[in-house]
C-alpha cells in the first residue's frame, strides 16, 4: 500500500477499514517525558566491606553455580576467602539490606563456602609463577596485610620477600585466632598460593633486630611495614607484672603455636573484646574453669555477638560490670585471687558506650589461679624506627600507606591500631596498588567509590517471601572439647537457597521484572541483560518501580 | 543411598534458585507489538499482552468500543499478531459467538475466540449480549478488562466504578453513590463452566488461567483487574503497585467459580494490607473522609469472608 | 424429512416457508434468528431443518434482534454464509447493525416481513420497517408473491456476494407472510448449479492478521465509503444478470422493475409488494373499459434502478405513486423517489402520490380503481400526497 495517501487510486483502498500495517511504525518513543536507564548503583554490603568485595557479584554467581567464577571475584579485593569467610565480623551483613526486612543474608558463610571451593577446586589449576628479579619488594610481617600486599604484588609478577620474627608465617592469623575459629591448615593452604606465586618467606626474622630499613631499602624498591598491634595492654593494676598474669595475645600465641602454657585450674579473663573471648574459650577447652569479667554490660562488649554467644554455649561463664582492682598473691608468690570492684553504668563516653562508674565500697574478691589480661593491643611503638613518623597509634600514613620515607609504606594495626582482619587485607591490597604504581606498572590509582549506598527504602521488596537466614550447622556443645573446626559449613543446597535470598541491591540480576511488566513491550533481552527500546518505551516509569532492587533509574528526558 | 543422592543433585540442577520470573512464558512469542496507543502504564495493554501470551498464535480476538479499539491503532496500524474484530459497543459477546459458529461449521473450532471488552462494554451496555452468551454456553473466551470507568470516552463512571470514587458524570460533591457491580457473580449465575478473575499485577496466575480457560469448551469468563493511571488519577509508574495492592487488601481476590458452584481461591495474601493503603495512592478517592474508607474496609471485609464461606463449602 | 421429498417439487406454501425453503437450498452456512411475529415461522422451519440434519447450519438462538445481526457479521467475517430474518421493530432494533454489515462488505441476506411500527402495536403490514433502514445502504428487493419470495432468496446471496453487501428481502405480513400459495420449490442441484459455495473474499486469516473497521480518520473514511456507493452501481448491473441467468436456469425471471402495459400509457401506477398484485387486475379492467392505464413494479428499490424507471415513467402523462408508507413531515418514500429521479428530466409528468393502507389495512381493487379516476381527473396534483382509505 501506498505510504502517500495522495497517490492512492481506488484499487488502493480496501473495501474495507482492513489494517495490515503494524504499530512499529508508530515510535512512541516521541511521547516520553521520562527515560529509564540501567544504572547499577552500590549495594551496601559492598560499601561496608572495608576490602570493598564485589559480594552482589559472587552471590550471583554463586546463586548460579558458577562458584569459581564467584571465587574469583572475591580474589580481586580478598585473596583468602576461605580465612576471612571464617574470621571476620562481617561488617556487611550489618549492613545488609535484608535485616530489615527479615534476616540478613549469610554472606560470611557463602564467603567461606566459595573460599574453601576455591582452595579445593581452583588453586590446583593455578600453574607456578617466577617472578620476575628486576623489581622487588620486602614485606615485614605476615599478618594479613603482609600477606594481602605479597599476594597482589606477586600476582604481576613482583618479586616479594616477606620477613616474619615467628617460626610460621601467617602473623595473628596463625598466633591469634584459635584453631577451632580458623584450622592452621586452611591457613596453610592460603599461603600455599602466595608460594606458588614465588613469594619466599624469611621467618624467625625480626625486624630492629635482624632487619634495618636502610639494609632493606638497598636491596627492595619498596618496604612495606605490616608488624600488626601485638602487644597487650596493661590493667594498672598492682601485682599484674607476677607470674600468673598473662597477657591475652601472648597466651594464645603459646597455645596456636604449640607450646606449653601454665594454667591453673581457676582462669579469670579480663576485657570484653575478641581476644578476651577467644582466650576464654581457649581456657575452657584446655579444661578449666573459666570466667569472662567486663567492666559493662553485654551490650557494650566490642566483641561480637555470635562470639560471645558460643563462648556462653561451652560453659564460660561472663560476669558483667565488674573491673580488677588488684592481684592477690599466695605467699608463695602465685595467684591466688583477683579484688575486684562493682561497676554501674553512667553518661556515655567519646566512644558513645556508657561510662563504667565504680560503686564505692563494693569490693569483693573471686579465687583464681590464673589472670589473663586482654583488654585491648596496642603497637609496639618501639619497634617503629625513629626516622617514622607516628601518630597515637602507631606509624603514621596517608590513604596509601606511604610513610614520610619514601618507598616506604606501612599498613594493618601497625597503623591504625587493633582493627579486623579484613581491614588489614584491605590495607595491603591498596599498600600493593600504591606500589605497583610507583614502580611504574599501573597507568593511575584507583578512585574511590563515592556513590551512595542503596537503602532498604528505595528496594520494592513485594517480590521476596520472607524467608530466615541459613544457620551455620556447627557442632554441638559434646564436640566442643577439642580445639576441631566448630563451624561445618554450607552443603551446596544450603548455600544455594542463602545465595537464593540475596535482594541484589541496586545491581541488575535478571529477574525480568522490568521485562514482564512493560505494557509497551519495550524492553528487550539480550543474552547478558536487557535494553530499553527508546523507539516506542513512553517512560511510564513501571519498570523502575518494579524492579525489586532498584537498578533502574528515571531520568527527564532530554537530561541525558 | 547412592541413588538418592544422585537424584538429589539432579534435583538441585533443574531447580533454579534466582529470583526469575514467568521462566515458561518467556519462551513464547510475544503477539503484541510496542507502538500501539495506550496510554504510559496502562494495565488494559498489558493485560491484553498476557492474555495472548497464554492463548498462543491460533487466536481471534473481538473488540468492542473500548479503550482497546483505540491502543490497537488506527487504520491502516494494526498492533498485535492476530487477526481482531473491531464490532459495536454492546456486541463483544454475540460477535465472538458468531465468528466461533462460523468457524465450527468450517472445521476451524481449534481456534479460539477472545472476546476483549472494558468494564462498560461488559456490565452495562454489553450485558444482555453476554448473558446471553453466557446462557447458550457458546464456546468463547470473554475477558473484560476492568478500568471501572468509561475511559476512553473520558473518564464517565459505569456500573463497574467502585463506591465513592470520581469520575467525570460523578465529580467532585456527588461521587458515585453505588457500589461496584459484581460481574463475576452475574455470570456465574448462569453456571457457566469456568468463571475466574486475575489481575495485572500477577502475571504468572494469569496466565495459567487463560490456559486452562483454553482448555474448557463452553464459555469462559475471566474478569480481569487493569487499573488506568490517567483515570484513577495517578502517576502511571504506580499501576503494577495498584494492581498488586488490590489483591493484597482482598478488594480484589483472585478466585475461580467452576460450574458457577465450586469456588476455589487462588491467593491468600500473608498479610491483609488494609485498604487505606489501596485508595490513598489513588487521586480518584482523594477527597474520601475516614468514615468512608472506614465503610469500604467494612464492605471488603465482609465480601472477603463472604468469598471464604462459599469457598469453604465448596471445597476449594 | 428427506431432502428430495421437499425439493425439487410444487408445494403450497406460506410466504415464510417459501423464505425458509430458499435458505436451505441456498446452503446458509450460520442462521441467528430471534422470534417476532411475523416472521417466526421462517425461522420454526429452518430450525426443523437445522435439527434434522437437512441443513446443515449452526442456528444460535439469540437474545435479541440486534445480537441476531452481530452473530451474523461475525459468522460472515469468520467466511461462512449467514442468514437471519425479522421484522418491524426488530428490524429496528438491529439498526446499527445493519451499518455495520454494510460497511464491513459483508454479503448476509436479511428476509424483513414488512410489519407496521408500534405504539400501539401492530403485526399487519406496511412498509415504514424497512424504508426506514433505507440509508443503511443494504440492497433491498420488494416481493410480490411468494414464488418470487423463494427466489429472491436465492437470488439475493448470489447478487450479494458478487458486490459484496448485505441483501433484504422483503415480503409483506400476512399478506404474504402467511398466506399459502402454490409454489415451485426447484431441487438442490438447480440451485447448486446456479449458487456456488460461498467464497469469502475478506475474512478473519490467522495467516495473514489484520485489524478490522479500525479508528479511520478523514483521510481515508471518505475513499471506504464511496466505494459502497460503487458497489452499489455495480450491484444494478449484477442484479439484472443475476435475475437473467436465473430465468434462463429457472425458467423464472422478475427483472429489477417491471413494466405492465406502459408503453403506451397514459397514466402509470407505480407500486411494490403485494399490493402490485392486485393493481395487475385493476389495470386489465381498466384496459378493458378502454382507459389506458399502466403499471410499473418496483422490485428493486436499493440500488434504484434509475435509468429504467426515467425510460419508462417519462414516456407517460401522469404518474401515481401507491405508498403503503409515508415519511412523516414530508410524503410517502417511493414518491420522493420517484420525484427525484425524474427531477432532472426534460419531460417530467405530473407525480400524484397516494398514501394507503397503513397498518395492514385492505388495499382492495376499488381502492385503485378510486386512485385512478381521482389522476385522470386531475391535471396537476394540488398536494404533496393524498391520503386514501383514511377516515381523517
Amino acid at each position: 500500500m501506498a505510504r502517500n495517501f495522495k497517490e492512492m487510486k481506488e484499487a488502493d483502498y480496501p473495501i474495507c477499514a482492513i489494517s495490515l500495517e503494524t504499530t512499529l511504525l508508530n515510535k512512541t518513543g516521541t511521547w516520553r517525558i521520562f527515560r529509564p536507564r540501567y544504572e547499577n548503583k552500590l549495594p551496601p554490603c559492598q560499601d561496608a566491606c572495608p576490602a570493598g568485595e564485589d559480594i552482589q557479584r559472587y552471590i550471583y554467581l554463586a546463586s548460579k553455580r558458577d562458584y569459581e567464577e564467584g571465587y574469583r571475584t572475591i580474589l580481586e579485593r580478598n585473596p583468602f576467602p576461605a580465612i576471612t569467610g571464617r574470621v571476620c565480623f562481617h561488617p556487611c551483613e550489618d549492613a545488609c539490606n535484608r535485616k530489615e526486612y527479615d534476616e540478613p543474608i549469610g554472606i560470611h558463610n557463602i564467603e567461606r563456602f566459595l573460599g574453601d571451593y576455591g582452595l579445593k577446586n581452583v588453586e590446583k589449576k593455578e600453574k607456578r609463577k617466577k617472578p620476575e628479579e628486576k623489581r622487588r619488594v620486602a614485606i615485614i610481617g605476615s599478618g594479613p596485610a603482609g600477606l594481602a600486599c605479597a599476594y597482589y604484588l606477586s600476582r604481576e609478577g613482583i618479586g616479594v620477600e616477606v620477613f616474619e620474627k615467628e617460626r610460621l608465617p601467617g602473623g595473628l592469623l596463625r598466633t591469634g585466632i584459635p584453631a577451632y575459629r580458623l584450622p592452621k591448615n586452611i591457613l596453610d593452604k592460603e599461603i600455599e598460593k602466595l608460594e606458588k606465586n614465588g613469594v619466599k618467606f624469611i621467618t624467625n626474622t625480626t625486624f630492629g633486630k635482624d632487619l634495618t630499613l636502610d639494609v632493606l631499602l638497598e636491596k627492595f624498591s619498596a618496604v612495606f611495614l605490616a608488624i600488626g598491634a601485638q602487644k597487650e595492654r596493661d590493667l594498672e593494676i598492682p601485682q599484674e607484672e607476677q607470674k600468673g598474669v598473662l597477657e591475652g595475645i601472648a597466651f594464645l600465641r603459646s597455645v596456636n603455636l604449640g607450646k606449653g602454657v601454665h594454667l591453673g585450674k581457676r582462669v579469670l579473663v579480663i576485657g570484653g573484646g575478641n581476644t578476651a573471648v577467644d582466650c576464654a574459650r581457649v581456657a575452657k577447652r584446655l579444661g578449666r574453669i573459666t570466667t569472662l569479667l567486663y567492666r559493662r554490660t553485654k551490650q557494650e562488649m566490642p566483641a561480637s555477638p555470635e562470639e560471645v554467644a558460643e563462648a556462653e554455649k561451652e560453659g564460660v561463664k561472663i560476669e558483667f560490670l565488674i573491673a580488677p582492682v588488684k592481684v592477690l598473691l599466695t605467699r608463695q608468690k602465685t595467684v591466688k585471687g583477683l579484688e575486684c570492684l562493682r561497676m554501674k553504668l553512667g553518661a556515655p563516653d567519646s566512644s558513645g558506650r556508657r561510662r563504667p562508674i565504680p560503686i564505692k565500697g563494693s569490693n569483693f574478691t573471686i579465687p583464681a589461679d590464673t589472670i589473663i589480661k586482654a583488654i585491648g593491643e596496642v603497637v609496639e611503638l618501639e619497634s617503629i624506627p625513629a626516622e617514622l613518623e607516628k601518630t597515637e597509634w602507631g606509624i603514621k600514613t596517608d590513604i596509601w600507606g606511604n610513610t614520610n620515607k619514601k618507598n616506604i609504606l606501612a599498613g594493618g594495626d601497625c597503623v591504625t591500631g587493633p582493627r579486623t582482619v579484613v581491614a588489614a587485607i584491605a590495607a595491603g591490597r591498596r599498600t600493593a596498588e600504591k606500589i605497583r604504581f610507583d614502580l611504574g606498572m599501573k597507568e593511575k590509582l584507583s578512585d574511590e567509590d563515592k556513590r551512595e549506598p542503596v537503602r532498604f527504602a528505595q528496594l520494592n521488596t513485594f517480590y521476596f517471601e520472607k524467608q530466615p537466614q541459613v544457620k551455620m550447622p556447627q557442632i554441638e556443645k559434646r564436640g566442643r572439647e577439642t580445639f576441631k573446626e566448630i563451624n561445618l559449613g554450607y552443603k551446596e543446597e544450603e548455600l544455594l537457597t542463602e545465595a537464593g535470598r540475596c535482594f541484589s541491591c541496586g545491581v541488575c540480576n535478571r529477574c525480568d521484572n522490568c521485562y514482564v511488566f512493560c505494557p509497551d513491550l519495550s524492553v528487550k533481552k539480550l543474552e547478558d541483560g536487557y535494553e530499553f527500546d527508546y523507539d516506542y518505551c513512553k517512560g511510564c516509569g513501571i519498570c523502575a518501580a518494579e524492579c525489586p532492587r532498584s537498578a533502574i533509574t528515571m531520568y527527564p528526558e532530554g537530561e541525558i | 543411598m547412592r541413588q538418592k543422592l544422585k537424584r538429589k543433585r539432579q534435583e538441585l540442577i533443574n531447580k533454579d534458585f534466582s529470583p526469575k520470573r514467568w521462566q515458561e512464558a518467556n519462551q513464547i512469542e510475544e503477539l503484541m507489538n510496542p507502538g500501539h496507543f495506550a496510554c504510559p502504564g496502562c494495565g488494559g495493554a498489558l493485560a491484553m499482552r498476557y492474555a495472548l501470551k497464554a492463548l498462543g498464535k491460533n487466536t481471534i480476538v473481538v473488540i468492542p468500543a473500548c479503550c482497546w479499539s483505540i491502543i490497537d491503532g488506527p487504520f491502516p496500524l494494526h498492533c498485535l499478531k492476530v487477526p481482531l474484530y473491531h464490532t459495536a459497543f454492546e456486541t463483544a459477546a454475540i460477535m465472538a459467538s458468531g465468528i466461533k459458529a462460523g468457524l465450527e461449521i468450517q472445521g476451524k473450532g481449534d481456534i479460539s475466540v477472545l472476546a476483549f471488552a472494558g468494564d462498560g462494554g461488559t456490565a452495562d451496555i454489553g450485558i444482555q449480549a453476554l448473558s446471553g452468551a453466557c446462557e447458550r454456553n457458546d464456546d468463547i473466551i470473554y475477558a473484560c478488562y476492568d478500568n471501572e470507568a468509561y475511559m476512553n470516552t473520558g473518564i464517565q463512571r459505569s456500573s463497574a466504578t467502585p463506591l465513592f470514587a470520581w469520575t467525570t458524570t460523578t465529580p467532585e460533591g456527588t461521587p458515585k453513590g453505588e457500589p461496584k457491580k459484581n460481574m463475576v457473580e452475574i455470570v456465574a449465575a448462569h453456571r457457566i463452566p469456568y468463571t475466574a478473575t486475575c489481575s495485572v499485577g500477577f502475571p504468572e496466575d494469569m496466565i495459567a488461567k487463560f490456559k486452562k480457560a483454553k482448555e474448557i469448551r463452553g464459555l469462559k469468563y475471566i474478569h480481569i483487574y487493569a487499573p488506568c493511571p490517567t483515570g484513577w488519577r495517578m502517576a502511571p509508574d504506580l499501576m503494577i503497585k495498584v494492581a498488586c495492592l488490590a489483591v493484597e487488601t482482598c478488594l480484589f481476590p483472585l478466585y475461580e467459580i467452576e460450574e458457577g458452584i465450586r469456588y476455589k481461591i487462588n491467593y491468600f495474601p500473608k498479610e491483609k494490607l488494609p485498604v487505606r493503603d489501596y485508595i490513598r495512592i489513588q487521586g480518584r478517592f482523594s477527597h474520601l473522609r475516614e468514615r468512608e474508607i472506614e465503610l469500604i474496609q467494612k464492605k471488603v471485609d465482609f465480601e472477603w469472608d463472604l468469598l471464604k464461606k462459599r469457598a469453604g463449602l465448596s471445597g476449594g | 424429512m428427506k431432502l428430495e421429498a421437499i425439493t425439487g417439487t410444487k408445494k403450497v406454501v406460506t410466504g415464510n416457508h417459501a423464505v425458509s425453503y430458499g435458505v436451505l437450498l441456498s446452503r446458509a452456512q450460520v442462521i441467528a434468528a430471534y422470534p417476532i411475529t411475523p416472521q417466526t415461522q421462517i425461522v420454526e422451519l429452518l430450525s426443523e431443518f437445522c435439527a434434522t440434519g437437512l441443513l446443515k447450519a449452526k442456528f444460535i438462538k439469540v437474545e435479541s434482534e440486534h445480537s441476531a445481526m452481530s452473530a451474523c457479521v461475525g459468522a460472515a467475517i469468520s467466511g461462512v454464509r449467514a442468514f437471519t430474518a425479522t421484522s418491524a421493530h426488530g428490524l429496528a432494533l438491529m439498526h446499527e447493525m445493519l451499518h455495520w454489515a454494510v460497511g464491513a462488505r459483508l454479503p448476509i441476506v436479511v428476509a424483513n416481513v414488512n410489519r407496521a411500527m408500534g405504539p400501539g402495536w401492530s403485526v399487519w403490514t406496511d412498509q415504514n420497517d424497512s424504508l426506514s433502514q433505507r440509508d443503511v445502504g443494504m440492497i433491498q428487493l420488494y416481493c410480490e408473491s411468494n414464488q418470487e419470495v423463494l427466489d429472491t432468496v436465492i437470488q439475493a446471496f448470489k447478487i450479494g456476494e458478487k458486490v459484496l453487501l448485505p441483501v433484504m428481502v422483503i415480503l409483506d405480513a400476512f399478506v404474504l407472510s402467511h398466506t399459502s400459495e402454490p409454489v415451485d420449490i426447484p431441487s438442490q442441484e438447480m440451485v447448486d448449479n446456479f449458487l456456488p459455495p460461498y467464497k469469502p473474499q475478506h475474512y478473519l486469516n490467522i495467516e495473514h492478521p489484520a485489524s478490522y473497521g479500525g479508528l479511520t480518520n478523514p483521510d481515508h473514511y471518505f475513499e471506504i465509503r464511496i466505494k459502497i456507493e460503487m458497489a452499489h452501481r455495480a450491484a444494478l448491473k449484477v442484479a439484472e444478470e443475476v435475475d437473467k441467468e436465473f430465468q434462463e436456469k429457472f425458467g423464472r425471471g422478475y427483472g429489477l422493475v417491471e413494466p405492465v402495459n406502459c408503453d403506451d400509457a397514459k397514466v402509470i401506477i407505480v407500486t411494490s409488494g403485494t399490493i402490485t398484485g392486485t393493481a395487475r387486475e385493476v389495470i386489465d379492467k381498466e384496459r378493458r373499459k378502454g382507459r389506458k392505464v399502466g403499471l410499473l413494479k418496483i422490485r428493486l428499490f436499493r440500488p434504484t434502478p434509475r435509468e429504467r424507471i426515467r425510460e419508462i415513467l417519462t414516456r407517460a402523462e401522469k404518474i401515481a405513486v401507491i405508498d403503503r408508507n409515508i415519511s412523516f413531515g414530508h410524503s410517502g418514500i417511493f414518491a420522493q423517489e420517484i420525484k427525484s429521479i425524474l427531477y432532472n428530466e426534460p419531460r417530467r409528468p405530473p407525480i400524484f402520490n397516494f398514501i394507503i393502507g397503513l397498518g395492514g389495512r385492505d388495499v382492495r381493487p376499488e381502492d385503485i380503481e378510486e386512485i385512478i379516476d381521482y389522476v385522470f381527473k386531475k391535471d396537476q396534483p394540488t398536494e404533496d400526497f393524498t391520503l386514501r382509505g383514511v377516515r381523517l
